[in-house]
């Protein structure tokens, strides 16, 4: 139980510094369900193993185009979208895993990039001490984070 | 004294970034091209100098370490300073970057001024385009 709280906090902590570095979103943590409409992953292999799933919303996901290349509204498209949203789940995993253990080699996949919306349910398997279900806010966009462990 | 970079990742929208803070960081650049792997940034490199390659690590069909291989087994851009800057910050796998001839190393998420400093110790330039040798052995450079 308490390695599962401290897992926790180096996930929240790997997630706030890259979104706020990278992105200049700052996030609260929220305690509900996100409708996501778009969705990032990636996975790693190392002493541990284990996946990641980034759930956004198009307003966050739009947000963190125009913040982190300096563009309006206008200058966002799919592309740009998608190729954030990569990079978001590619640093959450890399930052977490030097968090979790900067002296051992993990390997991270290609992420992938999903064009898809759905409702992911924070609730629902948040008990579970091998997967994390956060979820956040910043401006009223939301944003959910779900990682399993094996 | 103006350079030509590679920035070498398979995100737009990540090359736009560090295109845009090398540019802000008083750099005199000449040319700034781009690849978005390592298979791309040798064809570009078959038809251009650059004086230094910033370039990702987890790349699809050919990756920031295989790159650093190829480079070393070309005589003509063996010499070219390479910067790896990636999510994959374990100090083995900087080790690794760094034996197999990478001279810089940024972690992400990254500040404008971690580019920065690290380019300095790189090409050995200070932000007025003065140029400045690096003295530096191995040992002495930050893993």
């Amino acid at each position: 139980m308490e390695n599962t709280k401290k897992i926790q906090e180096l996930l929240m902590n790997a997630i706030f510094e890259v979104f706020e570095k990278m992105f200049f979103v700052f996030l609260e943590p929220l305690d509900e369900d996100v409708k996501y409409e778009m969705i990032a992953s990636i996975n790693f292999i190392g002493p541990i193993k284990g996946d990641i799933d980034v759930f956004f919303t198009r307003d966050l996901a739009s947000a963190m185009v125009q913040n982190m290349l300096g563009v309006d509204e206008v200058g966002v498209n799919l592309k740009l979208i998608e190729d954030c949203a990569k990079e978001a789940v590619n640093m959450i995993g890399g930052n977490f895993l030097q968090k979790y253990d900067s002296s051992k080699v993990f390997d991270l996949s290609i992420p992938v990039f999903k064009n898809e919306s759905g409702v992911f349910a924070t609730q629902e398997i948040a008990a579970s001490e091998t997967v994390w279900n956060l979820s956040f806010e910043s401006n009223e966009s939301l944003l959910g984070v779900k990682m399993s462990i094996s | 004294m103006s350079f030509n970079v590679l920035i070498v990742d398979d995100s737009n929208a990540m090359r736009a970034v560090i295109k845009k803070i090398v540019t802000i960081s008083g750099f005199q650049m000449d040319q700034c091209l781009q690849a978005g792997n390592g298979r791309e940034a040798l064809e570009v490199l078959a038809e251009n100098w650059v004086d230094v390659i910033i370039s990702d690590i987890n790349m699809p069909e050919m990756n920031g370490l295989e790159l650093l291989d190829q480079l070393k087994k070309n005589e003509t851009l063996k010499e070219i300073p390479v910067i790896m800057i990636t999510t994959e910050g374990s100090s083995e796998r900087m080790q690794e970057a760094f034996k197999r001839g990478a001279k810089g190393f940024i972690k992400k998420p990254f500040l404008p001024e971690d580019i920065r400093k690290v380019l300095h110790q790189v090409i050995g330039v200070s932000e007025n385009g003065e140029y400045k040798e690096d003295t530096r052995t191995t040992d002495e450079c930050d893993f």
